[in-house]
């Protein structure tokens, strides 16, 4: 009798259990390292595959149709790059970016860098300084891009008036309206915009510097370049390699700028790919050959970016 | 989006039901009464330079209509600037936005939009029949796809007072005269600014007159074959060339629509193409320079004298929940009582492609507006002689011929960019 | 301090430099108070000084609040950059707090794939991005605007925020396990806690992202009463082929006030957040 009661009390008790050991062994499933993060990880990678994977899979899937806007797709495998490749425009595009991209980033690390080596020093209005000098960098870009466009006006921009009276020139340049001089009126946007960007990176990499390196350097009787070569550079290589990359793919994308300021012109002048991508989707309706100028951005800025390591690699 | 009132809808079906079941006689006045109506109907139009034509649409017009129908219009004011193609696209892609539009560059979706020729025949019949070069762009196999609201005028502006002074009393007739009132104004300091840009209307509305005047056109009356590569191309690239290097501001080669409307405001050019925005902006703000514009024809070269339309058309979308209400609404703003006032109050500066407005009296308010009537007279669409359809558009999007242009005038030796723009000519047309 | 800095070393290595730097970074905004303030006819006159301003006028200022949905769109932007600075903090911590602190297979390759996120270009991803969004009905919502944000700002957060993450040790969350608690508390109670300055600084940088993005507000919200000031400054102040110059200057300047208000009072965070990149990172 009291093994049958038992053996009927058993499942209950043994189901308690069970339970108490199943919620036990769920803990302990989800304490585990792998499962407690893949759970964490779920939601983000479910987002980002949604409005990132599907996105790029749809954009480079394009590139490889015939999709004019509200036609039909036409599968025509490489033939949208072919064209492409036959198109003086598109080759226009790709070195613009380069040159754009390569100019600008140059004069921006030449420029921050000399920045953040002035406001190392000990002054007193440093905070609001570091805050003001920041600024061309928060405001949105098509902001001042926009006071951009009046300043680099012929008759009645700043740059020309202060030329013309100044006695330097009779007539000014024509900022936009010269094929190069617009590329360099572009890349001198570019680089007021960015600039404070490395010049705020590289000061907090130069205050990150021991001052006992500078001193022991001081000691062993190296003179301030000296200093700045061997001590400071080194240092500082790291960081300033990091904030290149970064500033390197953000220019190389850029598409604000001249959307705004010059359109891509004149004469296709400072067209960008980013900005020749936009003008044959939206603009011509040539959604395929658009996001064949978008994928081809990828490897050209891969290039770029291999170039870079290897230089810095070299430095080392 | 219109939309249909729900409880009606659900009130019919039962209202059928019991109409059938009681009897034929009482049925189709009743479902009839209750048939779904919009409330609503959703006009999407890029803003106007004009801005008391938007204002009598809004204020007159709209509530006229709500009154008249109890249909309210949503009046959706598209950006100017080159927006609202993408946002008329993005609509037809996803078949949903607005139930009727200002439909630019239709070509690219004739097929969303519903068949407008009953509206178009009785319009044309009312007020003196339609402009022939208008009907290649509205209508498609036979069928109007689009009502023509009207032309935006482009004409030469000038600024009589420089002119006057450099000794040049009458706007040149032909383009050699053209070049050289540039030339001699631009040795007083006071340039040409003749807009090569990405633009939609000031580039194309004197290049491709230009090259109409010297018979050439950009593909053959069929659209098939190219006809841009000819002798005649070669001499009208280089009398561009020339212009630009002698008489024009440097900045004109990158101008988009707004900057030689800014470049006149702030007296650096003399003369450009444009709409009479220019006036219109200097009257307003700028008095004195105001006294002074002055608009003339385009200079005539040896195969004629040639203007570009730049149209404004209005459509239909078919995925509309209830295109025939908004065709009822199209049909009501074209009707004379509410087209007249309303194309008065816009100054003229939208001009109607029917020929009951061409002695409108409203020509005569303002003298330096009535140049802007005989545009409708010489003015060619920019696909002329070839139809306005996708091909069209690319090329036009693309600034394809206008390239031509900038090309040469920044250093491409003449033959590589016509040879270049042909290329890319056949290979867009197929 | 290193080395003997005589007056005239200060002024040559000091001052000079700085004020040109001064100069550089901000004459642009000036000129964009001075022309805003001009009236038409002396915006328009050649012959006037541009720096001087005679006859001083609010009217541009005025129109721009009145006749156009100005103040829309900043109360738009500023909405759709703090959600979607939310938003984004939030998953970019739900992906670099595992990054960051924990091993588990795959994270090497899940790391890989996240910095080649960078690599794309918005311009591969706008008309797909487009076509989605038609689909969910989501054009001239400020949701679409809302949701795809976070794509921008997400991989940014996730390697700042790693960078922070890393530098808590691993003690503290050892010791919160063996006292009992579980993961999920001690990330949460323990952890996190320790790194607002962290969340501080990556989200003031994701909103000023935020506020600056322009091509998915250009294609997404055309209708004028869900615009951002970015695009709604320049393709709203423009009538026909008419430029509304000091509306233009006087929005790019307003618009650009609530944003410099907002990371002034935050610049320490800022700052910490873009050097926790490239110092730590």
């Amino acid at each position: 009798m009291g093994r049958i009661v038992e053996a009927s009390r058993a499942p209950a008790l043994e189901a308690h259990a069970y339970r108490a050991q199943r919620s036990g062994r769920f803990r302990e499933f989800v304490e585990r390292e792998s499962v407690f993060s893949w759970l964490i990880l779920t939601p983000p990678i479910l987002f980002l595959l949604l409005f990132l994977g599907y996105p790029f899979f749809y954009g480079v899937y394009l590139s490889f149709f015939r999709r004019e806007v509200t036609g039909p797709a036409l599968f025509v495998g490489l033939g949208n790059f072919v064209t492409l490749a036959h198109d003086p425009i598109f080759w226009q595009s790709v070195g613009n970016t380069v040159k754009f991209t390569a100019a600008a980033t140059v004069l921006k690390a030449l420029g921050g860098l000399g920045m953040a080596l002035v406001m190392n020093q000990n002054f007193k209005f440093k905070a609001i300084t570091r805050a003001l000098l920041l600024l061309p960098f928060i405001v949105p870009t098509v902001l001042s891009t926009v006071a951009w466009q009046w300043i680099y006006d012929p008759g009645l921009g700043l740059f020309n008036r202060l030329l013309v009276t100044s006695g330097l020139t009779r007539t000014g340049f024509s900022w936009l309206g010269n094929p190069t001089m617009a590329m360099i009126s572009v890349i001198i946007v570019n680089t007021w915009r960015g600039l404070p960007f490395f010049g705020i990176s590289i000061l907090a990499g130069l205050q990150t510097i021991p001052v006992e390196q500078h001193e022991s350097a001081t000691i062993d009787g190296a003179g301030t370049w000296d200093r700045f070569r061997h001590v400071t550079l080194p240092s500082l290589l790291p960081v300033i390699f990091i904030v290149t990359t970064f500033s390197v793919i953000l220019t190389f994308f850029d598409f604000q700028l001249v959307y705004v300021l010059t359109g891509g012109g004149p004469a296709n002048s400072t067209h960008l790919m980013a900005t020749y991508a936009y003008s044959l989707s939206m603009g011509a309706g040539q959604m395929g050959l658009g996001s064949a100028v978008a994928l081809s951005m990828v490897p050209v800025l891969g290039l770029l970016l291999v170039l870079l390591t290897w230089y810095v690699r070299k430095e080392d | 989006m219109a939309k249909p009132a729900q409880p009606k809808t659900g009130r019919r079906d039962f209202l059928k039901l019991t109409a059938g079941a009681a009897g034929i006689v009482g049925a189709p006045w009743i479902t009839k009464k209750v048939e779904a109506k919009p409330s609503t109907i959703v006009f999407a139009r890029e803003s106007s330079y004009v801005k008391n034509f938007d204002e009598h649409f809004q204020k007159v017009l709209i509530p006229a209509y709500q009154k008249a129908t109890g249909i309210k219009i949503d009046y959706q004011i598209q950006a100017a600037g080159g927006s609202a193609v993408p946002q008329l696209v993005s609509m037809v892609e996803n078949k949903s936005g607005a139930d009727l539009a200002w439909v630019q560059q239709e070509w690219l979706y004739r097929d969303a939009l519903v068949d407008v020729s009953d509206i178009a025949e009785a319009v044309g019949k009312e007020q003196g029949g339609w402009y022939d070069e208008i009907k290649l762009l509205s209508v498609d196999n036979g069928k109007w796809k689009s009502i023509p609201q009207a032309n935006i005028g482009q004409l030469m502006v000038y600024r009589k007072d420089w002119f006057d002074e450099a000794g040049i009393k009458q706007f040149p007739d032909t383009w050699d005269e053209f070049l050289e009132a540039g030339i001699k104004l631009k040795a007083k300091g006071h340039p040409f600014g003749m807009s090569m840009g990405h633009g939609f209307a000031d580039n194309y509305s004197w290049l491709y007159p230009l090259l109409w005047s010297y018979g050439v056109t950009v593909m053959d009356k069929a659209g098939k074959k190219v006809a841009l590569d000819s002798n005649e191309t070669v001499k009208v690239v280089e009398y561009v060339k020339r212009l630009y290097k002698e008489a024009c501001i440097e900045d004109c080669i990158g101008w988009l629509d707004p900057h030689n409307n800014k470049a006149f405001l702030t007296s650096q050019i003399s003369c450009t193409n444009n709409a009479y925005s220019i006036m219109v902006s200097a009257k307003r703000d700028l008095p004195d320079m105001g006294k002074v514009i002055d608009h003339a024809l385009n200079p005539k070269g040896p195969a004629g004298r040639f203007h570009s339309l730049v149209p404004v058309t209005h459509g239909v979308f078919a995925y509309g929940p209830d295109p025939q209400a908004a065709k009822d609404f199209l049909r009501w703003i074209m009707d004379p009582k509410q087209y007249r006032p309303w194309i008065s109050s816009g100054d003229m500066y939208f001009a109607p492609y029917l020929h009951a407005f061409d002695k409108f009296p409203d020509w005569d308010i303002e003298p330096r507006v009535k140049p802007f009537q005989k545009v409708l007279e010489t003015g060619k669409l920019t696909s002329w002689p070839a139809p306005a359809n996708r091909a069209h558009g690319a090329v036009i999007n693309r600034w394809i011929v206008i390239d031509m242009f900038t090309k040469a005038c920044t250093g491409t030796p003449t033959k590589t960019a016509i040879a270049e723009a042909v290329t890319q000519l056949k290979q867009i047309y197929g | 301090m290193v080395g003997e800095l005589t007056w005239r070393k200060r002024t040559l290595g000091l001052w000079i430099p700085l004020a040109l730097f001064y100069v550089v970074a901000l004459f642009p905004f000036t000129w964009m108070a001075a022309t805003s303030l001009k009236t038409n006819a002396e915006l328009y006159n050649p012959k006037a000084n541009p720096l001087s301003i005679q006859h001083p006028s609010l009217v541009h200022y005025i129109s721009l609040l009145q006749e156009t949905n100005f103040l829309t769109w900043v109360g738009n932007t500023m909405l759709v950059a703090v959600v979607a600075t939310g938003i984004s903090l939030l998953l970019g911590t739900m992906l670099a707090y595992p990054l960051a602190r924990m091993r588990f297979r795959g994270a090497p390759l899940l790391a890989i794939t996240v910095a080649i996120t960078y690599l794309v270009p918005q311009s591969l991803l706008f008309v797909p991005m487009a076509d989605l969004i038609g689909r969910m009905r989501l054009n001239n919502t400020l949701s679409a605007v809302i949701l795809t944000y976070p794509t921008l700002l997400v991989p940014f957060i996730a390697w700042l925020l790693m960078g922070y993450f890393k530098t808590v040790p691993k003690e503290l969350e050892e010791q919160a396990l063996i006292d009992g608690a579980s993961r999920w508390r001690a990330m949460t109670r323990v952890i996190l806690p320790l790194c607002m300055p962290g969340f501080i600084s990556a989200g003031i940088f994701a909103f000023t992202l935020a506020q600056n993005e322009f091509l998915y507000a250009l294609l997404f919200l055309s209708r004028s009463d869900v615009r951002t000031v970015p695009i709604g400054v320049v393709g709203e102040l423009i009538r026909g082929d008419a430029f509304y110059w000091g509306q233009l200057m006087a929005g790019a300047l307003l618009g650009s006030v609530p944003v410099a208000l907002i990371y002034s009072f935050f610049v320490k965070y800022y700052v910490a957040g873009l050097t926790a990149g490239a110092v730590k990172g």
